[in-house]
């Protein structure tokens, strides 16, 4: 028996179509991680193991986090890098489902992705723009497609959707005076794609994937920039110019 | 001269990027090349000298020897300021 299936708080989750299996200490884990559990074990696509000396080395190194907290961060590594062998990856952005289309809002933290995701809610209603994850939604190649997922690890905010949702498009925010957008060329996408994404540190062959990924990615679909003040305008800004193109 | 160990050099979607993948390599960032700097990179896994660099390219490109020269000294200007050859 493998050393975590003798911990009594093995669990299984169903995240982005796969079954994880994870052992769960922390309150943050367990609670973004309920609306993703499975009911019964099943053979586990992926294996994320956090042993409590681990977690404790880890804190060491970033004493102001809790061990909770540093459970909640490094699970959601552990499960972005294993996404790799998948087809998927995770990207630093706020993604928004919308007529059952995703748009994602990707920006370095501290730009106002979230409070942009929150702008849709509040021009379209919370009921008709849900937000799937707030901080690292998966993506996954699948029918050569690309499928936006909710997952237990949303940062901050705390908010998911254990939904599957149709990518329509990336935007890329900027804190900019007025609201501006353009569509990038795929040298812009591809430099803010890889820095926007969660890389897998140390791995050429997860990093190759990653990169095979994103040129499927950027073949298949356009990428915007949006120079963004906070307001409603540059909600109804990135909708027109999104769908006009797709239509047009 | 080569690149040292711990960079991936793959085109994604007509754009050559360079990324690191070693554990210990102190760059965090990515570099973009174009088609002739994707070349000269894949030259320079191996050990080799501006001289066999040169002869390469004008093998594989119809240029000038004094254009080639001067996008050689260009480019391992901008790698040697990465710190990327060894």
């Amino acid at each position: 028996m493998d050393y975590i299936d003798q911990l009594e708080y093995t669990n299984y989750y169903h995240i982005a179509d796969l079954i994880i299996r994870m052992a769960c200490f922390g309150e943050t884990l367990k609670r973004q991680g309920r609306p993703y559990l499975m009911d019964k074990p099943a053979p586990a696509d992926i294996t994320i193991t956090l042993p409590p000396e681990k977690l404790k080395l880890l804190q060491e190194k970033y004493p102001h986090l809790t061990l909770n907290d540093v459970e909640y961060i490094q699970t959601g590594f552990a499960f972005s890098r294993a996404l790799l062998e998948f087809d998927g990856f995770c990207l630093h952005a706020s993604a928004v489902a919308l007529n059952n289309r995703a748009v994602l809002f990707s920006a370095p933290c501290g730009t106002g992705k979230s409070t942009h995701a929150g702008l849709w809610q509040k021009h379209f209603g919370a009921d008709k723009a849900l937000i799937l994850n707030d901080d690292k939604p998966a993506l996954r190649l699948l029918d050569d497609t690309f499928y936006v997922y909710g997952t237990p690890w949303s940062g901050k905010t705390d908010l998911s959707l254990n939904l599957k949702v149709p990518l329509q498009t990336i935007v890329f925010l900027e804190q900019a005076q007025e609201n501006s957008i353009r569509r990038l060329n795929n040298k812009e996408g591809v430099q803010w794609l890889v820095y926007q994404s969660l890389r897998p540190v140390g791995d050429r062959n997860k990093m190759n994937r990653l990169l095979i990924l994103l040129d499927n990615l950027l073949k298949k679909f356009p990428v915007y920039h949006l120079g963004c003040t906070v307001s409603t305008q540059g909600v109804d800004l990135v909708y027109r110019t999104i769908n006009k193109e797709r239509n047009g | 001269m080569k690149i040292k160990d711990g960079y991936l050099m793959r085109e994604v979607a007509g754009t050559h990027v360079v990324v690191p993948v070693g554990a210990t390599v102190d760059f965090s960032g990515m570099i973009t090349l174009n088609e002739t700097g994707a070349f000269l990179w894949k030259e320079l896994l191996q050990d080799t000298t501006e001289e066999k660099l040169l002869a390469a390219l004008l093998e594989e490109y119809e240029i000038e020897s004094d254009t080639g020269k001067r996008d050689i000294a260009e480019f391992l200007a901008r790698l040697k300021a990465a710190d990327l050859l060894e």
